[in-house]
C-alpha cells in the first residue's frame, strides 16, 4: 500500500498567474501597463514594447475575455498531461492582450468566436516532481454581461 | 520602418545544391548536408578550395559542430564555418550571413548550406520543461489553426481555398524529384484527411522531413576571377532579417497577422528599388495552407483578405501571373528546417536560370523567397537575372 503523498500547488508561471489562494484554487493573471502609452502587457516585460518607456507598473488583468479563435488540438505536443482532444483558445482581455489557454467546461459544438469566457484554474500533476503540483490558466464559458465587448 | 541597407557591391548566386527531401533513416546530418554542398559545388564550378567562409544552418542537436563535420571531408581548409540556429529561418539566415560578408567587401565566395532531420510529430518551439507544456499553446500548427479559423471568419474563405493550396502544392511537386511529397490529391482528399488541429487537416500541414540545400554566392565583379559563367549568376537584389516587432499589435494571431513578414518584406523592396509588382514568382512559408496565404498577403502580392480568391482562381498556380511555390512549398517538399530557406533560394535560382524543366515559369525574370520561424524571425530574398 502507498499513502497519498500531500502535494504543494505551484503556479505553472509566477511571471503569468499568482495564487491567491494556498490550495490553488484561485489566482490572478498578472501584467504590465506603460503609463506612458497606457498599454497593457500579459506576463513580466523590462522595457515597453511599443515605446521603450522603462517604468512599466505591474497589474492584474482582467478575469474574463472574449474567444478570440479556437482550435480542436486533436494530435497534442509531446508532454501535454491533458485529454486529447482538447480545445485550445485565443482569449482577447478588455485590456488588449490575448491569452492561449486551454477551454474547459464547453461542449465543442457550442465553441464561438467573440463568446465570453472567464479564468478558471485547475491542478496539473507535475511530471517531473511528484511532491508539487501546477495550477494551470485555463478559459471556461461564462454568462455574457451587457459590459462585453462585441 | 526603414533599414539603412547600404550594399557596397553587388552579390550573385552562382551554384546551388540540394539533397532529396524525405526520410534517410540511415544517413545522418552530416552527410544530407555534405550532398547538397558538393552538388552545389559542381553547379557553380568553384573547386573546395576557393571557398573562404561557410555559414551552415540547422536546428535540432545531431552532435556539435555539424557544419564542420560536414565539410572535413571534402578537405580541411582553416575558414571560418559558422553553425546557425534561427528556426525554421535558419538556412535562410545562414544565406543572409553568407551575403553580407560578401555585399560588405569581406569575401569574395561564401558557401551557405543547411541540413536537418526533423523528428516526426507536432514541432514545438520551447524547452521539454517549459510551463507551454502544461498550458497547451506551444504548437506550431494549432497557432496556424488559430489563426485559420479567424481568417475564415473575417473573409468568408470557405474550405475549400485552404485545401486548394495543398492541391497546387502537390501539382507542382509532381514535377520535382526532390520532394518529399510528390502524389496529388484532390481538394475533397485534402479536407477529408486526418485533423490535426480544426480546422487544419493532415495534407495541410507540412511533413516534418530530413533534406539539404546549399547555395554558392560571389560578388558581381569578382565572377570573372573565378571563371564563372555570368549568364547562369543570379543577382542578389535583396536580402533582408527581421525578428518580432511590437508595432502597436502585441502578440495578436489576426487573421492577416502582417506585422510578421510585412516589415522584412517592405526592407527587401526599398533594398531592391522593386515592387510587388515587379515579382514573377515567390516562393514563401506555407507550413500550413493558412500559412501561404498570410504571407502573400504581408508581400503585397495580393490585397489583405484577396489571397484565397487568388488561389481559388489559379493566380498562384505554376501558368498564374504569379506563381508561388512553384517546387511544391513546405507543404509538399517537406520542411527541414535548417534546409529550407536555402532550397527556397535552390528554386527561384533554378527558376531565374530557365532551368526548371516541366514547372518553368514562362518569363520568370524576378523571384522573391520568404521564409518565417518562431521568434517572428523573417527573411525576405529579392532575386533578378
Amino acid at each position: 500500500m502507498t499513502t497519498p503523498v500531500a502535494t504543494t500547488p505551484v503556479s505553472v508561471d509566477a511571471g503569468r498567474l499568482r495564487l491567491t489562494d494556498p490550495a490553488g484554487a484561485d489566482g490572478v493573471l498578472l501584467g504590465m501597463r506603460c503609463p506612458a502609452c497606457g498599454i497593457y502587457l500579459f506576463g513580466l516585460a523590462v522595457f515597453c514594447p511599443s515605446c521603450t518607456a522603462a517604468d512599466l507598473e505591474p497589474v492584474e488583468l482582467s478575469r474574463r475575455g472574449a474567444l478570440y479563435s479556437y482550435t480542436i488540438v486533436r494530435v497534442p505536443p509531446a508532454g501535454w498531461p491533458g485529454p486529447v482532444p482538447y480545445i485550445l483558445g485565443e482569449v482577447e482581455l478588455p485590456e488588449g492582450p490575448h491569452i492561449l489557454a486551454e477551454v474547459i467546461d464547453c461542449p465543442q459544438d457550442e465553441l464561438s468566436i467573440g463568446q465570453p469566457v472567464e479564468l478558471a484554474l485547475q491542478p496539473v500533476p507535475a511530471a517531473a516532481d511528484s511532491q508539487s503540483t501546477r495550477i494551470v490558466y485555463k478559459w471556461r464559458p461564462a454568462a455574457a454581461n451587457p459590459g462585453d465587448a462585441p | 520602418m526603414t533599414t539603412p541597407f547600404k550594399p557596397s557591391r553587388e552579390v550573385a548566386v552562382v551554384g546551388v545544391g540540394l539533397h532529396p527531401f524525405g526520410r534517410f533513416p540511415g544517413k545522418d546530418l552530416a552527410s544530407l548536408a555534405r550532398d547538397a554542398v558538393v552538388a552545389a559545388l559542381l553547379d557553380a564550378g568553384v573547386p573546395w578550395r576557393a571557398i573562404p567562409i561557410a555559414y551552415f544552418g540547422h536546428v535540432y542537436y545531431q552532435g556539435m559542430s555539424v557544419g564542420e563535420t560536414a565539410l572535413g571531408p571534402l578537405g580541411l581548409t582553416g575558414i571560418p564555418i559558422i553553425n546557425v540556429e534561427n528556426a525554421c529561418s535558419s538556412g535562410s539566415t545562414a544565406f543572409w550571413q553568407a551575403y553580407w560578408g560578401i555585399a560588405a567587401g569581406i569575401y569574395d565566395l561564401a558557401l551557405a548550406f543547411g541540413a536537418e532531420k526533423v523528428p516526426s510529430g507536432p514541432v514545438t518551439v520551447t524547452a521539454a520543461d517549459s510551463p507551454e507544456r502544461y498550458i497547451g499553446g506551444d504548437h506550431m500548427m494549432a497557432g496556424y489553426a488559430l489563426r485559420m479559423r479567424r481568417y475564415m471568419a473575417e473573409t468568408g474563405a470557405p474550405p475549400a481555398a485552404f485545401a486548394q493550396v495543398t492541391v497546387k502544392a502537390r501539382q507542382n511537386a509532381a514535377l520535382n524529384p526532390y520532394a518529399h511529397r510528390q502524389q496529388t490529391y484532390t481538394v475533397a482528399e485534402v479536407l477529408a484527411s486526418r485533423p490535426i488541429a480544426d480546422p487544419l487537416t493532415l495534407y495541410q500541414c507540412c511533413p516534418t522531413s530530413e533534406g539539404a540545400a546549399a547555395a554558392i554566392l560571389c560578388a558581381r565583379e569578382s565572377l570573372n576571377r573565378y571563371g564563372l559563367n555570368d549568364t547562369r549568376a543570379i543577382r542578389v537584389a535583396a536580402a533582408t532579417l527581421t525578428s518580432g516587432n511590437y508595432n502597436g499589435r502585441g502578440s495578436d494571431h489576426s487573421a492577416f497577422s502582417p506585422y510578421r513578414t510585412e516589415p522584412a518584406a517592405l526592407a527587401a523592396y526599398e533594398m531592391a528599388s522593386l515592387g510587388p509588382e515587379d515579382i514573377n514568382l515567390a516562393q514563401v512559408h506555407d507550413a500550413a495552407t493558412i500559412g501561404e496565404l498570410q504571407q502573400i498577403e504581408a508581400l503585397h502580392l495580393t490585397p489583405m483578405g484577396a489571397a484565397w480568391q487568388a488561389t481559388q482562381s489559379g493566380r498562384t498556380a505554376l501558368t498564374g501571373d504569379i506563381p508561388v511555390n512553384t517546387d511544391g512549398g513546405l507543404l509538399a517538399m517537406g520542411h527541414p528546417f535548417g534546409a529550407t530557406g536555402i532550397r527556397m533560394v535552390h528554386e527561384t535560382v533554378t527558376q531565374l536560370r530557365g532551368e526548371a524543366g516541366p514547372r518553368q515559369v514562362a518569363n520568370a525574370q524576378v523571384g522573391l523567397a520568404q521564409c518565417s520561424g518562431a521568434g517572428d524571425v523573417t527573411t525576405v530574398q529579392i532575386f533578378t537575372r
